[in-house]
C-alpha cells in the first residue's frame, strides 16, 4: 500500500531544477497577520520539495504554519480516525487522498463555497470529479497518480526474440495493446529464477486495486447499482485467472503474492523483469543510471486494455481538505490554492509527480523538452493521455477499504491455489455483502 | 472525639499515601480497561463516534467466536509465542554461556548483542521483508550463488517458510532479551556449589544440568513473564513482513485485530479480539509466574 509512500528513490533521483516556472501574476492570498494555521500533511521525501514552499506563503500573508503531524497516508489516516473518536479536530488542512476521504463522513467542507470558480477551473476537470464524495468537493487535488506500462526496450529489439515469438505465439513481438499480450509476452520472456516477464503486487489495497483495474477493463463491476457485490461474475472470474496463470506459469517472482510497490519497483529497475505495470513516481527513478540497471533500456506504454476493449486506468489524488471546525476557513482556502497553484505544481512536476491543473501538464512537458530529457517528455505524454481518457477510482464509499480487505486474501488464496478463482471470488463476495449490508446499503 | 479522629486519620495515613499510585493505576490501568469492556459491547466505529453508545450485547464475541479464521489466527499465535520463546530460550542460553566463559573483550560483546533491540521493529520487519525477497533478496541470491539450489525459493509466500521467516526475525530481535537475564543470572550464581561439585566428582553436563540450570531458571522465566507481554511488538514485523498473507496463512491475531480496529474502522469488535488477547496474554504470563515460583521454591528462595 505504500504507493502513497513511494520511497524517497523517485524523489532523490529525481530531475535537478533546471529552470524556474514561466513568471505568472502574483496571486492574491489574503492577509492573515499573527493568524496561526494548524496543519497535518503527509510526510516523505517525495512531498518534501513542496513544504519547503510553505514559508513563501507565510512570508505573503504575515500567518504562521503549525505542522502538527507529518506522518506517512496509513498512520496519517489512523491519526485523523482518532481525532474524529476523541472530538479533537482542532486543526485547519490535512492531507487527503480520493481512495480515503468517503470514510471521513462530513469532518471536511464543500471546497466550492470557499475557493473560487476561476481557480477551480484551471484543475484537470476529471481529477476535480474524484475530489468530489456525495456531491461535496471535499479535496483539492494535489498530484494525482496512475500506472502504466514500463518494459525493457532490448527485449523488443532482439531479432532472435521476434522469431522466437513470432514462430510460438503467431504475432509480432511488439509493446503489448491487450492484457492477453501481456501474459503471452511474459510467459515467452520468463526465465526463472534468473529472468521473470512481468510481476504484481500481492497483497493489502495493492492487489484489489489492480484486480479491481483489471475487473473494468474485462467489462465487470465491483457491486450492482444497488451495491450487491458483481465482482464474483464472469468477468471477475476472468480477471483474477489472469494473475492466476502467470503465477502458475512461473512468469512472476513466486514471491508476488507478498509484493508492494517497493518490491515491484525496485524489481524493475535491477533489470531482472520485462514488463511492469506502474506508477509514474517510479519513472525518474527506472531511467537513472545511477540507481537502476534499467536506466537507457526503459520503453512506456499507455496501460494496456483486457477484453472489453478498455484500458485499465487505477487512479486516485493526493489532495488537501479543510475542516469543518476550522476557526479560519479563509486563510485555510488561501493556503491549499497556494499550495497546488501553477508554480508550485511545477516544483512537483520536476521531480516527476503528475500535476492535476491542465496548464502544468503542458508547462512541465515543455520545460523538459527544452532541456533535452525526452524520456520525461515521453512520461508526462503518455500519463497525461491516461489521466485525461483511461482514470477510474474505486467507488467512493466509506466500505471501500473494509471491502478490500475481505477481498483481497481471497485473491492471493486463488493465486497460491488454496481455492479457485470461483470459489475465492464467491467467498470474498459472500463477506462483502455482509460489510455493505451492515453499512444499510441493502 | 479528638482522640476518634486522631486514630481513624492514622489509619487512614497508609491509604492517602497509596493515593498517587491509586489514581494512577486508575487511569491508566482500570480506566481504559472498562471503556475498551464497553466499547466491545457496542458497534463503535472510529469514525461515527456516536455508534459507541449503541448497546448490542455480546454480538462482537458471537461473530469472532464463530469466525473461522479468529481461530486460525488465535492458534497460530499461540504457535508463533510457543515457538519463538523457546528458541529465543534456548539461544539466549546458548549466548549467555559462551558470554560467560570468555575473559577479554566481554563487555564489548556484551554490548554489540544488544544491538537487534536498538532497532525499531518496524525497521527490523523491513530488513527481512529484503533478505527473503525471492527475487532480488539476498538470501535467495546467496544461496544460487553457492550453488545450494537453482529455485528462487518463496520464503514469504510458503506456508511454513513464512512461519519461518517472520519468527526467524522476531528471534533475531529478542533473544538478546534472553541473553541478558540469564547472563545476568550466571554473574549472580555463587562459584561454592560449583566447586564442590567438581570435587565430588560431577562431570561438565552434570553441574550444567543440576547446578547452573536450576540456578538459572528462575532468570529464565523472568524473562519468559517480560517476553510473553511485549512479544505483541512482533506485531509491526509480521505487518511489515506478510500482513498476514498471503491468504491469511501468518495472519495472527494482532495483524487481524489491528486491521479491523484502524483499517475498517470497527474498534468494537476489535477491542473484543483485544480481550481475547489480553487473557492469551495474563494466560502465559500466570503460566510462567507459576514456574518462577516453582524455581525458586527448587531453589529454596523467596517466594
Amino acid at each position: 500500500m505504500s504507493r502513497y509512500t513511494i520511497t524517497a528513490l523517485a524523489a532523490a533521483t529525481a530531475l535537478p531544477l533546471l529552470f524556474a516556472g514561466p513568471a505568472l501574476a502574483q496571486a492574491d492570498y489574503g492577509d492573515f497577520d499573527g493568524y496561526t494555521l494548524r496543519v497535518k500533511l503527509i510526510g516523505g521525501a517525495q512531498y518534501e520539495p513542496l513544504y519547503a514552499e510553505i514559508s513563501k506563503w507565510e512570508e505573503m500573508t504575515g500567518a504562521t504554519v503549525d505542522i502538527l503531524s507529518r506522518k506517512n497516508h496509513f498512520e496519517l489516516d489512523r491519526e485523523i480516525k482518532q481525532d474524529i473518536a476523541a472530538n479533537t479536530l482542532d486543526w485547519c488542512v490535512g492531507s487527503n487522498h480520493t481512495s480515503f476521504a468517503p470514510q471521513y463522513g462530513n469532518i471536511y467542507v464543500d471546497l466550492r463555497e470557499h475557493i473560487d470558480e476561476d481557480v477551480l477551473a484551471e484543475f484537470v476537470p476529471l481529477v476535480l470529479e474524484h475530489g468530489t464524495v456525495d456531491g461535496r468537493l471535499v479535496q483539492l487535488p494535489r498530484h494525482s497518480d496512475i500506472s502504466n506500462l514500463f518494459y525493457l526496450k532490448s527485449l523488443y529489439e532482439d531479432e532472435d526474440n521476434k522469431a522466437a515469438f513470432m514462430e510460438e505465439y503467431g504475432y509480432e513481438l511488439a509493446p503489448p495493446e491487450t492484457w492477453q499480450q501481456v501474459s503471452d509476452q511474459a510467459k515467452f520472456f520468463a526465465d526463472p529464477p534468473d529472468f521473470y516477464g512481468t510481476q504484481f503486487v500481492g497483497k493489502d489495497e495493492a492487489i484489489t486495486g489492480r484486480f479491481y483495474e483489471m475487473l473494468i477493463a474485462e467489462g465487470g463491476q465491483l457491486f450492482t447499482d444497488d451495491w450487491e457485490p458483481a465482482f464474483n461474475s464472469e468477468a471477475g472470474v476472468r480477471a483474477l485467472q489472469w494473475f492466476v496463470d502467470l503465477y502458475e506459469a512461473n512468469a512472476v517472482p513466486a514471491g508476488v503474492p507478498n509484493y508492494l510497490w517497493d518490491d515491484t519497483g525496485l524489481g524493475f529497475g535491477s533489470g531482472t523483469v520485462a514488463i511492469n505495470l506502474d506508477w509514474a513516481g517510479w519513472s525518474a527513478y527506472f531511467n537513472d543510471p545511477d540507481a537502476a540497471a534499467t536506466a537507457g533500456n526503459v520503453g512506456l506504454i499507455r496501460a494496456p486494455k483486457g477484453s472489453s476493449g478498455k484500458r485499465t486506468g487505477w487512479s486516485g489524488s493526493h489532495t488537501f481538505s479543510i475542516t469543518e471546525t476550522c476557526d479560519n476557513k479563509e486563510a485555510a482556502a488561501s493556503f491549499i490554492t497556494f499550495l497546488t497553484d501553477h508554480d508550485r505544481q511545477m516544483v512537483e512536476a520536476r521531480t516527476g509527480l503528475l500535476p492535476t491543473r491542465t496548464q502544468v501538464w503542458e508547462d512541465a512537458k515543455a520545460e523538459f523538452a527544452e532541456a533535452g530529457n525526452d524520456f520525461m517528455v515521453n512520461v508526462f505524454e503518455t500519463f497525461g493521455a491516461s489521466m485525461a481518457e483511461d482514470a477510474f477510482t474505486p467507488p467512493l464509499i466509506p466500505e471501500w477499504i473494509e471491502v478490500s480487505n475481505v477481498l483481497w486474501p481471497e485473491l492471493q488464496a486463488a493465486m497460491i491455489g488454496d481455492k479457485t478463482a470461483q470459489e475465492a471470488l464467491d467467498d470474498a463476495a459472500e463477506e462483502a455483502l455482509i460489510i455493505m449490508e451492515d453499512a444499510g446499503y441493502r | 472525639m479528638i482522640r476518634y479522629f486522631r486514630t481513624r486519620q492514622a489509619a487512614l495515613t497508609p491509604l492517602l499515601l497509596l493515593m498517587p499510585a491509586i489514581v494512577t493505576m486508575l487511569f491508566v490501568v482500570a480506566l481504559p480497561l472498562v471503556f475498551s469492556l464497553w466499547t466491545s459491547l457496542t458497534p463503535y466505529r472510529l469514525t461515527r463516534p456516536e455508534t459507541i453508545e449503541v448497546f448490542i450485547g455480546i454480538r462482537n464475541y458471537v461473530r469472532i467466536f464463530t469466525d473461522d479464521d479468529f481461530w486460525a489466527a488465535f492458534g497460530r499465535t499461540i504457535l508463533f509465542l510457543a515457538i519463538a520463546l523457546n528458541v529465543e530460550f534456548l539461544l539466549g542460553l546458548g549466548i549467555a554461556l559462551l558470554i560467560n566463559k570468555i575473559t577479554w573483550g566481554q563487555r564489548t560483546l556484551r554490548t554489540i548483542m544488544m544491538f537487534p533491540m536498538m532497532f525499531s521493529p518496524i525497521l527490523v520487519g523491513f530488513q527481512f521483508k529484503f533478505i527473503f525477497n525471492d527475487n532480488i533478496g539476498i538470501l535467495n541470491n546467496a544461496l544460487q550463488s553457492l550453488g545450494i539450489t537453482d529455485q528462487a525459493i518463496p520464503w514469504l509466500v510458503d506456508g511454513r517458510l513464512a512461519m519461518f521467516s517472520i519468527i526467524f526475525a522476531e528471534v533475531w530481535m529478542s533473544t538478546s532479551v534472553f541473553a541478558i537475564l540469564l547472563l545476568a543470572g550466571l554473574f549472580a550464581m555463587p562459584r561454592d556449589p560449583l566447586e564442590a561439585a567438581r570435587v565430588d566428582g560431577c562431570n561438565a553436563w552434570q553441574v550444567f544440568r543440576h547446578i547452573t540450570l536450576p540456578f538459572i531458571m528462575p532468570f529464565a522465566f523472568i524473562a519468559m513473564t517480560i517476553r510473553s507481554l511485549d512479544v505483541a511488538r512482533a506485531y509491526d514485523i509480521v505487518q511489515v513482513m506478510t500482513d498476514g498473507g498471503p491468504a491469511g496463512r501468518t495472519e495472527l491475531i494482532w495483524t487481524m485485530l489491528a486491521r479491523v480496529g484502524y483499517e475498517n474502522a470497527r474498534m468494537g469488535q476489535a477491542n473484543a479480539m483485544a480481550y481475547v488477547s489480553t487473557i492469551l496474554s495474563v494466560a502465559f504470563t500466570y503460566f510462567f509466574f507459576t514456574k518462577l515460583i516453582a524455581a525458586r521454591r527448587y531453589m529454596g528462595g523467596a517466594e
